[in-house]
């Protein structure tokens, strides 16, 4: 009972950050149509940004400001370069974003060097949680890091806010409008243009959310960006390109996958590569993708 | 001006032989030197090959160094079990190279562009990291496949130096002759077609799907080539060989030589690896990012490349206008 419980707890730890930066691409992808390689590149930019603010002003600080500064971030990335390549190929946009990719990657290793920084949780966050204490059904002593169970809580919050977000609000239900077809919308006077630029700024917010709170448990190295797009590219295709509970899905799968093969690192190293082969060769457009879309 | 342009029109192969060729000669001006050399002749070949793919039927592959890696490995091994002959050691690795290719390229080349790229970098990287730890025990791991005091031979002659730099040369002039053939042919016209529009292309009953294999595997059996001869003039497989960024680099210099025209790519690989080994001196360590810098400058504002860019500053240059007649 310990055992598994253990396992779908380190499942869940694991899924969370591959959720949050999958949630990202998969919103920008679906409202904006750009597959952004770039994605990585911000949330290691959130990662690195959360270590300096956090060390000169404290993690609360950080916690206010990453998103912020982020959000911002974003809103120029779209003004300035992606809203130019809507129009063009999606390899053009492949193209482009790897690019910069590469140049911010670049930038933070000229300025922080290639080593990795070290990243100081906050006191309130460090430290082991008794989980024997608070459920009854697990026996002896059981305890887990806090700031892992700090993730996940703050992962399945945070997808939580976006459904709501898209779901319950007016804004949410523009920009889904605005997914369903776009051309539409703006005939009908809608100013889509601005909240796409929005959308992007919010999933540059996430990808900050998970540079705050899964850079203590990363590196915050220059390669971090790439090391973790990928994975988070195959949750977002298993799960249906633009669909987000497809990539919560997804991310649940791969998290329970790496946790349970913990035990055999030959087959941990491939588990989610081979998961995302079968899956995709039985059903080509991921677990929840629509139809037509990516078969 | 005109004469020199006409001459390249005419004789696009011997030139381009000429230039190869005499490289020993002219590289050292410019600062390079011969290892240099034979090491652009390879990525040029590898860029070639992608070009294939990449410039004609418009299918953006994030994972060709999975049969540079491959093929680099195969090598390697044969060289370490076998014998340090290079002929049986290139047919194996390129055999390897070609299966892989078949099979990823039927699982990967399903309909959407997208979805390939994705793909093909899922690929890479798994098998970049069962290379690292599954397959450890035959790959060295963490440390790449040594071979110590390896000196590859063919028919008996060592492969070093000048011998390995026109053997290279030669593989690259051989290569780059089969691509222009293959560019004219219609197999080619077909992998053009893809490119402007798969849709009509499948209306007029044409199997595209085994058109894109063809092409995919064309450009693997290019880059197992590459892969092998790198083991040949270095005797050592380091892992990232099959590393993302391989593919990276790939992507990189074919895009910024210019997609589509064969000779892009090469001018590419040759860019990229001058100004890797002897721009970044002046440079420092900033050279990616000066390079990552122009990569998105050829990408936004001119995505013909540099072969585009030439070809525009020519016509200013006699004064007619960009759009005007051309071929």
């Amino acid at each position: 009972m310990n055992y598994l419980f253990l396992q779908v707890l380190t499942g869940l730890q694991i899924s969370a950050l591959y959720m949050l930066i999958a949630l990202g691409l998969t919103l920008i992808f679906g409202t904006l149509g750009v597959v952004n390689f770039a994605h990585g590149a911000l949330f290691m930019l959130g990662a690195y940004f959360a270590v300096v603010i956090s060390d000169a002003f404290g993690f609360s600080v950080a916690l206010v400001s990453v998103p912020i500064l982020l959000f911002i971030v974003g809103i120029i990335l779209e003004r300035g370069l992606i809203r130019f390549f809507y129009e063009r190929s999606h390899t053009d946009q492949i193209l482009v974003t790897f690019g910069l990719a590469i140049v911010i990657g670049e930038v933070l290793k000229t300025i922080y060097g290639a080593n990795n920084l070290p990243f100081a949780k906050p006191s309130w966050g460090s430290g082991i949680v008794k989980l024997h204490e608070y459920l009854p059904f697990l026996e002896g002593f059981v305890a887990y890091p806090k700031w892992r169970l700090i993730l996940v809580v703050v992962s399945f919050s945070t997808v939580a806010a976006l459904f709501l977000l898209l779901q319950f609000t007016r804004f949410g239900l523009i920009v889904r409008a605005g997914m369903r077809d776009s051309q539409m919308l703006a005939f009908l006077g809608v100013n889509i243009t601005r909240r796409f630029t929005i959308v992007f700024g919010i999933g540059a917010v996430i990808a900050a959310i998970a540079g705050l709170f899964g850079g203590p448990i990363t590196q915050v190295e220059p390669e971090l960006g790439m090391k973790l797009l990928i994975p988070s590219f195959l949750v977002v295709v298993v799960g249906g390109m633009g669909s987000l509970p497809g990539a919560v899905l997804a991310s649940l799968l791969f998290g329970m996958a790496l946790s349970f093969t913990a035990k055999y690192a030959e087959i941990q190293q491939i588990i989610i590569y081979l998961l995302a082969v079968v899956i995709l060769l039985v059903r080509p457009r991921g677990l929840m993708g629509k139809k037509g879309l990516m078969e | 001006m005109e004469y020199v342009v006409s001459i390249l029109k005419k004789f696009p192969l011997t030139v381009f032989a000429l230039v190869i060729l005499t490289m020993p000669f002219w590289f050292p001006w410019i600062g390079g030197y011969g290892g240099l050399a034979t090491k652009i002749m390879i990525w040029a070949l590898f860029a070639l090959g992608f070009d294939i793919l990449l410039g004609f039927t418009g299918y953006l592959s994030f994972g060709h160094a999975i049969f540079f890696g491959v093929s680099a490995y195969a090598t390697g091994l044969m060289f370490k079990h076998f014998s340090d002959e290079i002929i049986p050691a290139m047919i194996v690795a390129v055999i390897v190279g070609t299966l892989a290719s078949v099979i990823i390229g039927y699982l990967t080349l399903k309909k959407s562009g997208i979805y390939f790229s994705i793909l093909t970098l899922a690929f890479g990287e798994m098998l970049h990291s069962s290379a690292l730890s599954t397959f450890g025990g035959f790959t060295g791991g963490e440390n790449g496949l040594t071979l110590p005091d390896m000196i590859p031979s063919m028919l008996g002659i060592e492969m070093r130096g000048e011998v390995m730099f026109y053997m290279t040369a030669a593989v690259l002039i051989l290569g780059y002759y089969i691509a222009r053939r293959i560019s004219d042919s219609p197999f080619g016209l077909i992998l053009k077609a893809i490119k402007s529009n798969q849709e009509r292309l499948e209306y007029t009953g044409i199997d595209v799907q085994k058109y894109k294999l063809g092409a995919f595997v064309i450009s693997a059996i290019y880059a197992s080539v590459a892969g092998s001869l790198m083991v040949v003039y270095e005797p050592y497989v380091g892992t990232e060989y099959l590393r993302w960024s391989t593919s990276g680099n790939l992507v990189l210099m074919s895009v910024m030589g210019g997609v589509g025209t064969l000779i892009g790519p090469i001018i590419g690989a040759a860019f990229m690896l001058y100004f890797e080994n002897v721009l970044s001196v002046p440079l420092g360590e900033e050279w990616l990012l000066v390079l990552g810098l122009i990569f998105m400058a050829i990408v936004i504002f001119l995505p013909g490349g540099f072969t585009d860019g030439f070809k525009l500053i020519y016509k200013k240059l006699i004064g007619k206008k960009p759009d005007g007649e051309e071929k």
